[in-house]
């Protein structure tokens, strides 16, 4: 339990296991789930039925929260922020909320400041720009 | 935070099951393990998204049962302290309000809920500021702040807090 008590996700301590897996924004869990689901539809006739109660939760969650709906916006959000040397943590944070302004992002995730990584306001500010034009032209 | 991630098991397998399907049926069986499980190490198992590898059987002594070694991609539902995310209000009352965040649940104590936001009570209890400008009941969507969590066998259990900045309702229902 000792490494429990260590995490914390605002400094980026959430386990190396998890630190190097892949994170994924709520749009894209969206994406996934629910091509999952139609593909139980195909097979069986209750789909909802077959469907554990974390992924029936899940899909309600993802679906009420997700930023971007349409495929091709979500690859672009996810290539616009990965030009930005951050986590895959970070990355879907940012994604997740779409802060509006830098310090709300910096609030938001507080390690994009730390780490000796070049991300001046300027930087950051120039990021969240790229991201609400994809909202807009979504 | 969602993540997609490898795991591994092994799976026992009744020799009923040998033969062509044998793969399909090691799969679905997985899935139907797996699926909507939760451990303190790794979170939800939401989805089997895909196997990466299934390692030679091995015939237990004994029995005619066979464990594969599995490898297996998932998306995962993780919560971890200091993470901000959005989630809707399931139920308020005098103590705080609870919230939930896809498969966890989350609750918010009322010291952790701005101080000048105060409780109200009657058929749809809410916390509102003294100007009415804000409130908080059940369907609300908050933005809010993961300080703890509690691992139980079955469960992960978190407590938040709103108050911070830019943590707070995102959505009213009822100006929506």
């Amino acid at each position: 339990m000792s490494g429990e008590e260590e995490e914390n996700a605002a400094e980026l301590k959430i386990g190396d296991e998890f630190l190097k897996a892949k994170c994924l924004m709520n749009c894209e869990v969206s994406l996934i789930l629910e091509h999952k689901y139609e593909q139980l539809q195909q097979t069986s006739e209750d789909p909802m039925n077959q469907v554990s109660q974390v992924f029936e939760k899940s899909l309600q969650y993802v679906k009420r929260f997700s930023r971007y709906k349409n495929p091709d916006a979500v690859r672009q959000v996810r290539e616009i922020l990965s030009r930005y040397q951050l986590a895959e943590f970070e990355l879907c944070v940012l994604g997740n909320l779409c802060p509006e302004t830098v310090e709300e992002a910096i609030a938001m995730v507080p390690s994009i400041k730390t780490r000796g990584r070049a991300h001046d306001d300027e930087a950051i500010e120039k990021m969240l720009n790229d991201l609400s034009l994809i909202k807009r032209f979504e | 935070m969602f993540f997609h991630i490898v795991l591994e098991r092994n799976m026992q397998l009744h020799p009923r099951y040998f033969g062509r399907n044998l793969r399909d049926n090691l799969v679905s069986k997985l899935m139907k393990d797996v699926e909507g499980t939760c451990s303190g190490r790794h979170g939800f198992v939401v989805a089997v998204t895909g196997i990466e590898h299934i390692g030679k059987g091995l015939i237990r002594d004994g029995t005619g049962f066979v464990t594969f070694p599995i490898k297996y991609q998932c998306v995962v539902f993780r919560p971890f302290k200091g993470e901000i995310l959005e989630a809707f209000v399931t139920m308020v009352n005098k103590m705080g309000f609870f919230a939930e965040a896809g498969p966890v649940q989350i609750f918010v104590s009322n010291h952790l809920i701005p101080d000048d936001m105060e409780f109200q009570s009657g058929d749809m209890p809410n916390y509102t500021t003294s100007d009415g400008s804000v409130k908080i009941q059940k369907d609300s969507e908050v933005r809010l702040k993961i300080i703890g969590t509690r691992v139980d066998a079955t469960e992960i259990f978190c407590i938040g807090t709103i108050k911070d900045d830019f943590l707070g309702v995102i959505n009213d229902p009822t100006t929506a």
